[in-house]
């Protein structure tokens, strides 16, 4: 099932300006976005695991991209929930 | 009257701009030389019109409003949003509106219900083939979106129904026109899953033989057995099936595979012989 605020916030992210913002006061931004307390938790620890099942798999790579992690990094992080893929697919 | 006078098919992927020279030389131009001629061929084939049948990777749509399909149908389509990708056109690309219009009522009177945008943005799954295959000048474009990429998806029956459909609306639309169609996306590939990288190169080559065994039944059933374990890219083979139909089955030529890791794209090429 995906989270539409979670995906609202990683479709958003597509516009640079929308991007830059959020590195620059992640909070803010965030206070536009009725997350889910648990769903934030995940998301403010970059938690891949967590996060995989409840958005679509384009967005979730978009986003830890344009946050600034490493190619390397993100596919270490998904990669490691190989065996699980149901959960990865929502 | 018009005619379809092309029918082709190609992979993209946003690394192919990223990283286009990650392959190493060899294997870019071996994939340099393909795409050359997938474009000498469509440089032949002289469209007055060209429809593309690509996804929209989170441009246009969201899930608030999600088309299974969806045309465009105005005077002219924005390039891509996307900052990374630079390619050699006017942002402002043109449309047939006329046609396009066509297209749409001839789905409503065959009971198809396609979404309609009188203004779509064109992102890289449309825009890198064309740009690789060193098309210089763009013709009116008339852009078909199937959704690939958020489940549910339209079944391959489907897809080839709508090929079906666009042939149809080819040869009743009353100007003299020349149409061809380019399917993009595919083949096997995942992005941003847990098997992100891996390619099934058995798939793959399965595909084109089904392709090329003009045997509708027999690709129907292969893609709804394998496609889904190929990695979710490989659901834009869908578009491949639209341009299947379009062409009406017969004629599938491959013109190259590239399965290149780097680009995490089972990347294949191909065109249709419609006088086959």
């Amino acid at each position: 099932m995906r989270d539409y605020w979670l995906s609202k916030l990683f479709f958003d992210m597509q516009t640079p300006a929308n991007a830059a913002e959020y590195a620059a006061d992640r909070e803010t931004v965030l206070r536009r976005y009725p997350i889910k307390p648990e769903v934030l938790k995940s998301l403010q620890e970059d938690d891949v695991a967590a996060l995989a099942p409840k958005v679509n798999p384009y967005l979730l790579r978009f986003y830890f991209f344009a946050t600034g992690k490493s190619e390397a990094w993100f596919l270490e992080h998904i990669r490691a929930l190989a065996g699980n893929k149901e959960s990865a697919n929502g | 009257m018009a005619e379809l006078v092309g029918a082709f098919a190609a992979s993209h992927g946003p690394l192919m701009a990223r990283n286009w020279e990650g392959v190493g030389p060899q294997r870019l131009a071996s994939v340099t030389r393909t795409f050359g001629e997938l474009g000498r061929r469509f440089a032949e084939c002289r469209p007055d019109v060209l429809i593309v049948v690509s996804p929209d990777h989170w441009v246009n749509f969201f899930i608030d409003n999600l088309p299974s399909v969806c045309i465009g149908v105005g005077e002219a389509h924005e390039g891509s949003p996307e900052p990374w990708l630079k390619v050699p056109f006017d942002n402002a690309i043109a449309g047939h509106p006329a046609f396009a219009l066509h297209l749409a009522e001839s789905a409503l009177q065959r009971d198809f219900e396609p979404s309609l945008s009188h203004h779509l943005k064109l992102d890289h799954g449309f825009l890198i083939p064309l740009w690789k295959m060193g098309v210089a000048k763009l013709p009116p474009i008339v852009p078909i979106i199937v959704n690939i990429i958020e489940p549910p998806l339209p079944s391959f029956k489907r897809c080839y129904a709508w090929g079906q459909l666009i042939r149809q609306a080819i040869e009743s639309y009353p100007e003299n026109l020349r149409v061809a169609i380019l399917a993009t996306g595919g083949l096997s590939h995942s992005i941003g899953e847990p098997d992100m990288g891996r390619l099934d190169e058995e798939y793959d080559q399965q595909c084109f033989e089904q392709f090329k065994s003009g045997d509708i039944p027999a690709l129907m059933s292969f893609l709804e057995r394998r496609t889904e374990a190929a990695g979710n890219g490989a659901a834009e083979v869908r578009n491949w099936v639209v341009a299947h139909g379009t062409a009406h089955a017969h004629g599938f030529e491959l013109l190259g595979y590239h399965p290149y890791q780097e680009w995490y794209i089972g990347c294949g090429f191909a065109s249709w012989n419609l006088r086959a």
